[in-house]
């Protein structure tokens, strides 16, 4: 990696911090687009990537919610143990697929995220 | 009403709970993201957790969902570890930033912000 695109690469990873605590999302939704249009990396790369900037980003984000008590252990324990099992399969099913075909999947995925959100946001603006 | 406005306690209702976190699982490891985005209302509107609780209670099972999404990209050598390092440091310079940002704007606003945001991108990917 050239210094240029280090420090691209750094600013690019505080934004995706700021949009997604600003917008409550997790950084996976901006940072694998990112990778993929800007770095010109493959989908698989891009996606094995996100998954493992999220695992310290959601650890910090579950100790800033430790004082307030929002957490429930009990909830997240359930939620962990069918997400892993499905976690393990659906990244089987995604090296299994074609790199430029999973981008397109992930544009779609990426697409309905994005109308839902402008129309709430369109709803929440009229109230 | 939610359970923390009547007070009473979310129920757990593990079918449930057990089927949200396999729907959120599919898509994270499929998708490469955390899966919040389908845990978060599912909790609300499953469980009767708030949005904040299910926000909270979402980031600590995307820690163990990621991660064996990883394990199983890593298997495949799809990780780039040196660019996973520079936008983990990165992402938790700026976390705390939007959360100072976030306590002074409008949220209508910003979801419309996002949701035009997001429409961008997809059109990227869909048409690249």
């Amino acid at each position: 990696m050239t210094a240029q695109t280090v420090l691209l690469v750094l600013a690019a990873g505080v934004l995706v911090g700021v949009l997604s605590s600003l917008f409550g999302v997790g950084g996976g939704l901006l940072m694998v687009p990112f990778m993929v249009l800007v770095l010109n990396e493959t989908q698989h790369l891009a996606e094995g990537t996100s998954l493992l900037v999220i695992v310290p980003t959601a650890i910090v984000g579950v100790i800033a919610h430790l004082r307030n008590h929002f957490v429930s252990f009990r909830h997240a324990l359930l939620v962990a143990i069918g997400g892993i099992g499905g976690a393990y399969l659906g990244a089987d099913i995604a090296l299994r697929i074609d790199p430029v075909t999973l981008t397109k999947v992930f544009g779609v995925f990426l697409a309905a995220i994005g109308i839902r959100t402008t129309y709430e946001g369109v709803k929440s603006l009229r109230a | 009403m939610s359970a923390e406005e009547s007070g009473g306690e979310p129920r757990l209702a593990p079918p449930l709970t057990l089927a949200t976190g396999l729907a959120a699982g599919l898509a994270s490891g499929l998708l490469g993201v955390g899966g919040g985005i389908i845990i978060v209302p599912l909790l609300v509107a499953f469980i009767g957790l708030t949005q904040h609780q299910s926000h909270a209670t979402s980031l600590a099972a995307i820690v163990p969902i990621a991660t064996v999404g990883a394990a199983r990209f890593a298997l495949d050598g799809s990780i780039d570890y040196g660019l996973a390092g520079l936008l983990a440091a990165g992402s938790l310079v700026g976390a705390p930033l939007g959360a100072f940002l976030l306590a002074r704007s409008s949220e209508g606003l910003l979801k419309l912000l996002f949701g035009l945001l997001v429409l961008a991108v997809s059109a990227q990917l869909l048409l690249s």
